[in-house]
């Protein structure tokens, strides 16, 4: 016994330890509270090259410049966790509290359904002193509800090495295809946007996009399609390896990047950037045809509960300035949400081939009937 | 209380949270589930067989299910071919080759079935090795190994061989030694001791081994979704599309209810193999 340690004696000491440091440290008064600086919360849906633009390039500027805020950026990775962030949101609404989201970047249908609740700021030129930057359409298009601050639209890239004279219309293009069998891809629309505005683009041909890019959905629309789905059916022998879609955006760069293919439709910002880091020949060239195939902007939104709002709206403004749009453009290599205009001639020269207009994205509804009927007319076959 | 009750209360104490679980995220999710789908979609009285119905009329979902069945059953028969004579080969050789291969056959269960997929796709596409080396050997058309059946097919052998071998195997340990003895002993071959001696009495393992595969192929998402081409697909591929892409959790969900019981018949036959040693050795 001598020498033992009194195990059980030991063990109340080491837990009535740890349970002091967690508790006590929360009881201690704030002294630095006066001059800390007001946290903001950023909910950022998308990619990891976005989270790269939020976290390493706007946030730690935005502190720069206006100390007395600090931004916490939220990242929801392909979107995953947005409905838990809108259910929080409308349940700070029914309670009646305020709500920890300042500032949320997310898809047009949960801002769509957050507006019959009531649950988001209606911008305005005297609360956003940049919002006359934004072009006046585009703000039209989301009510005031949510800002674009970054954009990017479908291209066609080719390499210029084997396409001596690139197709000029979406027509052009489908002769090619017919032309040249086994060099044109685009992928599966389940799985990369780049594959839905080809599909769409085959479809504008027939149809006003505008019918489809408001709110109104009616499945009957969709029967005005049928001429596209057999153009796209009938193209299928002469694409990429019999009729095989790639499974996402970045397998057709890769196509392309291997020489596989010589023309596909690509995300404006993605090929730029692969264009930049070298993962794409520098034979490579970007183009917009006409009719130009659809592109969108990516917006922000402000939860009226939110617990900073004067704080959110500084960043909203600021995002909005020059200094911030060119980090959108330097970092993902997107469309500014403000005018063309706004931007220095160089941004603008760089740009040239393809900051030309986009056709509109069809809604939620029309896009998800846009993949199932492509998915059971062109690629089973039906 | 007695000592009795009192272990049989802790018995129950520990059987519980378990329980709960599986109670509440599995079973009463399943079951709202599929009430969901015999309520009419109108919001009428009675149940309706009217979401099967729409589903079953779909002609690509139809030729999703065969395509399932079909490659499921090629693939258990192509994982059973190759692992019965492994099992057997490991169960009785000695020397150094079997000990290098009873390692080697349990590799794939230690690698993510992402990568492996990625590194079928990587080694079977065209232009890949197995391509350049048919190249170098003089083929000059080389057939298409993945995106289709056969590349689903490839994958899902790679990935199930040792959970196959593994459990056939351990059926096989249980054979007594002296039995096979025996049998040579009465002048029995090769052939005849295996299908006299070996099959009859590794029947129960055989049979989980036949049920489990083809219930893990049949509702498998990742392999399908990687290796597989665009139409048709994989139950699997197919119900998330639906959800996911389509925007449709009526269909998605009633396919999923048809999976189940196609699943079930399969599961049935497993339990009544299971039940059937427990009431041979009781």
């Amino acid at each position: 016994m001598k020498g033992r340690w009194n195990v059980r004696g030991l063990a109340a000491m080491v837990l009535a330890a740890a349970v002091a440091a967690v508790f006590i440290p929360g009881s201690a008064p704030d002294r630095a509270a006066a001059a800390a600086p007001v946290t903001l919360n950023v909910y950022i849906n998308g990619d990891t090259n976005i989270f790269d633009l939020w976290s390493k390039s706007l946030l730690p500027a935005f502190g720069k410049r206006y100390p007395q805020y600090r931004a916490n950026m939220v990242a929801l990775l392909h979107g995953n966790g947005s409905q838990g962030v809108f259910d929080k949101i409308l349940a700070a609404k029914r309670a009646g509290r305020t709500t920890d989201v300042d500032l949320w970047e997310t898809e047009p249908s949960f801002v769509q359904q957050g507006m019959a609740d009531g649950l988001w700021v209606k911008l305005s030129a005297d609360m956003l002193s940049n919002l006359s930057k934004i072009p006046p359409q585009k703000l039209a298009a989301t009510g005031g509800y949510s800002i674009p601050y970054r954009g990017s639209s479908v291209i066609i890239a080719y390499n210029s090495q084997y396409v001596k004279t690139p197709p000029k219309t979406f027509d052009d293009l489908v002769a090619w295809i017919k032309a040249n069998p086994g060099k044109f891809a685009y992928c599966d629309p389940n799985t990369g946007g780049s594959g839905q505005a080809f599909v769409a683009a085959a479809i504008y041909k027939f149809v006003n996009p505008d019918k489809y890019a408001g709110n109104a959905y009616d499945a009957k629309e969709e029967a005005a399609w049928d001429p596209a789905w057999k153009l796209l059916h009938d193209l299928q022998p002469a694409m990429y390896n019999n009729g095989f879609y790639p499974n996402g955006n970045v397998a057709v760069l890769q196509l392309l990047a291997q020489q596989n293919i010589y023309i596909a439709p690509v995300w404006s910002d993605m090929s730029l950037d692969f264009l930049k880091r070298g993962l794409l020949p520098k034979t490579v060239n970007l183009e917009q045809i006409t009719p130009p195939l659809f592109g969108g902007d990516s917006t922000v939104t402000l939860p009226a509960l939110s617990q900073h709002l004067e704080g959110a709206l500084t960043l909203l403004n600021w995002l909005l300035t020059p200094e911030a749009q060119e980090m959108v453009i330097n970092a993902v290599s997107g469309y500014p949400g403000v005018d063309w205009k706004y931007m220095p001639a160089s941004v603008r020269a760089k740009f040239a081939d393809v900051a030309k207009p986009y056709s509109p994205l069809p809604n939620a509804q029309y896009l998800a009937d846009l993949k199932r009927l492509w998915h059971d007319r062109v690629a089973a076959g039906q | 209380m007695t000592r009795r009750a009192r272990q049989g209360a802790l018995g129950l104490a520990l059987v519980l949270p378990p329980l709960f679980l599986l109670a509440f995220l599995v079973v009463l999710p399943a079951v709202t589930a599929v009430v969901d789908t015999l309520t009419p979609a109108g919001g009428g009285s009675g149940p309706t067989l009217a979401n099967y119905a729409q589903v079953l009329a779909t002609r690509t979902v139809r030729a999703d299910i065969g395509f399932t069945i079909a490659v499921t059953l090629v693939s258990v028969a192509a994982v059973f071919a190759l692992s019965y004579p492994l099992a057997l080969y490991l169960r009785f050789s000695r020397g150094r080759v079997a000990r290098v291969l009873g390692v080697l056959f349990v590799v794939p269960l230690f690698v993510p079935v992402v990568i492996a997929s990625f590194a079928m796709i990587t080694f079977l596409v065209n232009h890949g090795f197995v391509s350049t080396i048919a190249y170098h050997l003089g083929t000059r058309t080389f057939p298409r190994l993945v995106y289709n059946a056969t590349g689903i097919t490839l994958a899902q052998v790679w990935v199930n061989i040792p959970f196959a071998v593994l459990i056939l195997g351990a059926g096989l340990q249980a054979i007594d030694d002296a039995l096979i003895d025996g049998a040579r002993d009465v002048g029995a071959g090769a052939v005849r001791t295996f299908v006299s001696i070996i099959l009859p009495l590794n029947a129960t393992p055989t049979m989980i081994t036949l049920t489990l595969l083809f219930i893990g192929v049949f509702g498998s998402f990742t392999i399908p979704y990687l290796v597989g081409g665009n139409a048709p697909a994989m139950l699997g591929v197919t119900m998330t599309n639906y959800l996911t892409q389509y925007l449709r959790r009526t269909e998605s969900v009633t396919m999923a209810v048809l999976a189940f019981l196609i699943a079930a018949v399969v599961g049935a036959v497993y339990v009544a193999s299971v039940s059937r040693r427990e009431r041979g050795t009781a």
